[in-house]
């Protein structure tokens, strides 16, 4: 079992990072194992069982947002959303059977591009976000149990999330 | 007062109640002076939703909320009752308190220390040598808003002393809230924090008129029915032969609804699902209910409360106008009281799916609002129509009543935002 270092980590994450700026949502969902939750909380103190998120998807609803994204007619993000994304501030914990925890800065610029005078388009936002990963090693390659992506404006009305922050 | 009767006959022939066209004036979406209208006619004067008493159960508990853009306290004092305050010392005119929610023994003003109870009585301030010993304190509490009313949980005020009392106010939807409460054995539900929210650049009367519109659903939606297909729980056929079914209803007073029929079919209704799968849930519904009650009980409701507020199966939707073209809306999931845990449980994740700003359908929602705040800026035709359905509508008890797809719901809201925009 290898050792996850820094290094491995900021590798993955960067290959994460590239697949969903470049949008291949489907070469992106295969990063995750079949046990993973990938969260987004409102108030990242709350049990999930007992408050909403922002999204709270198992493996079977992430795969619902990718078909969704990639294979159905959505609106919202046709046009779709350009993302950047910066990621910081690496730092890796072992654990126990096969797995490591990853905790980042994560800083996101998105806009989705249209036509003049266009409500809602055209305009950039910023997305600053503390994220925490568990990846466990399995057939030879790290994959993501959990990614937990706690917006510095969880709690704030937020403007369509519906690209993949 | 010459321009300002002109003003406000002209806001009233926004609204063409005209029977074969029904039409609105694209200027209510898009005119400033008119938002600033509508905040002192409607929000500043009917009946409006600022919360359920679950969000302040003990005392000391508090939320802040706008009604229109004031901003308001609503508390629960040491003696367990709840009070709907101002937010604005008495002194100088700050607010007393800065959170959206929280647990206080007092609300001080930090600019002089004005200190003041959970029910607004002023309690104390900085250096009170220099207010003269017959210094009336009673005089100086914070100002409860003029009506305040709990219905059922559900917590109204109005800022007007005067005006149709809250039973007038609610009494056309009031029969449809009953039932939407009859899904808990017990006839109560509890808000579980925190609330989604969002925002859109559109105005606020997009998202009011799009909760009781069963027009948009298969063209709006039609991305979520295929991941209701990919998950095998609907063909798309399927899903778009419900959103068929059923009626939409406008309401006196501007209230409307958009429902689909009742059953107490395990395959035709979520609570007779719920009811054969849970056996303690079913006995208890039976044990509360009759068969005709369980009937309309099942019956799914959007249920629009006018001016802001949605009753929804997961969900209390509240509308804050922020302005002519920003609107926050508030998504306050909630437990049925008295049910099996695993029911509502489910109810969130499946409120996530497909509500709120990452969710599989609020999204497409938003899209559409801003695209109509984009499309009515072009004014080579003004008007926009509402007229689905007049030709094959029909009156039964007051209420109009048309089919699903039919704009009867949108038509009540503008009739009732005519008549209170008209009163200015």
């Amino acid at each position: 079992m290898p050792a996850l270092s820094v290094a491995d980590a900021e590798r993955f994450l960067y290959a994460e990072a590239r697949l969903l700026d470049e949008r291949r949502f489907e070469e992106w969902e295969a990063l995750f194992t079949d046990d993973a939750v990938y969260w987004l909380p409102i108030d990242p103190a709350l049990d999930p069982a007992q408050a909403v998120a922002i999204i709270y998807d198992d493996r079977k609803r992430l795969h619902e947002r990718v078909y969704r994204l990639t294979r159905t007619p959505v609106l919202d993000q046709n046009p779709p959303s350009r993302t950047l994304r910066l990621v910081s501030n690496v730092e890796v914990t072992p654990g126990a059977d096969g797995e490591a925890a990853v905790d980042c800065r994560q800083l996101i610029a998105e806009m989705r591009p249209g036509g003049p005078g266009q409500q809602g388009l055209n305009a950039p936002r910023l997305f600053a976000a503390h994220c925490h990963y568990r990846l466990r090693h399995a057939d030879g390659a790290w994959k993501i149990v959990l990614k937990k992506v706690v917006l510095l404006t969880a709690d704030e009305p937020q403007y369509n999330l519906s690209f993949i922050p | 007062m010459a321009v300002r009767e002109e003003t406000l006959r002209r806001y009233a022939e926004l609204v063409a109640d005209d029977p074969r066209e029904f039409r609105v004036h694209g200027s209510v979406y898009t005119d400033p002076d008119l938002f600033d209208a509508e905040l002192r006619a409607i929000f500043e004067r009917t009946w409006v939703y600022v919360g359920h008493e679950s969000e302040v159960p003990a005392p000391g508990d508090y939320k802040t909320v706008l009604v229109g853009t004031q901003p308001l306290i609503v508390t629960r004092h040491e003696d367990g009752r709840l009070y709907a305050l101002y937010n604005r010392c008495r002194h100088r005119g700050a607010v007393v308190c800065r959170q959206e929610r929280g647990h206080s023994n007092f609300f001080r003003c930090r600019y002089h220390n004005w200190v003041y109870a959970n029910n607004g009585d002023l309690i104390g301030m900085a250096q009170s040598t220099g207010y003269p010993d017959d210094f009336d304190r009673s005089r100086y509490g914070l100002t409860p808003v003029p009506r305040f009313e709990n219905y059922r949980g559900l917590l109204f005020v109005s800022l007007a002393p005067e005006g149709p009392s809250f039973a007038e106010h609610i009494a056309p939807v009031r029969r449809y809230i009953e039932y939407w409460l009859g899904r808990s054995p017990a006839e109560a539900v509890e808000v579980s924090l925190p609330p989604h929210r969002y925002e859109y650049p559109g105005n606020w009367k997009l998202q009011a008129e799009n909760g009781t519109d069963g027009y948009h659903g298969n063209y709006v939606h039609l991305s979520w029915q295929r991941v209701l297909a990919l998950a095998r729980e609907a063909t798309v056929e399927e899903s778009q032969h419900y959103r068929q079914s059923g009626s939409a209803r406008g309401l006196a007073g501007g209230h409307g609804l958009l429902e689909r029929p009742g059953s107490l079919n395990p395959n035709s209704s979520w609570t007779a699902r719920m009811m054969h799968r849970y056996p303690d849930y079913d006995a208890a519904m039976r044990r509360r209910f009759t068969d005709e009650e369980l009937m309309q009980i099942s019956a799914r409701r959007n249920i629009f409360v006018f001016p802001n507020l949605f009753l929804f199966e997961t969900h209390f939707r509240v509308i804050v106008p922020k302005a002519v073209d920003r609107t926050e809306v508030a998504l306050y999931v909630y437990a049925l009281k008295d049910v099996p845990e695993a029911i509502n449980q489910g109810r969130f994740r499946g409120h996530e799916r497909f509500f709120g700003p990452a969710g599989f359908g609020t999204p497409d929602d938003i899209e559409i609002f801003t695209e109509v705040q984009t499309g009515v800026r072009a004014r080579g035709q003004e008007w926009l129509l509402l007229n689905r359905g007049q030709h094959r509508e029909r009156v039964e008890d007051g209420e109009w009543v048309g089919h699903t797809t039919d704009e009867a719901p949108q038509r009540a809201l503008y009739r009732q935002w005519r008549r209170l925009m008209a009163d200015a």
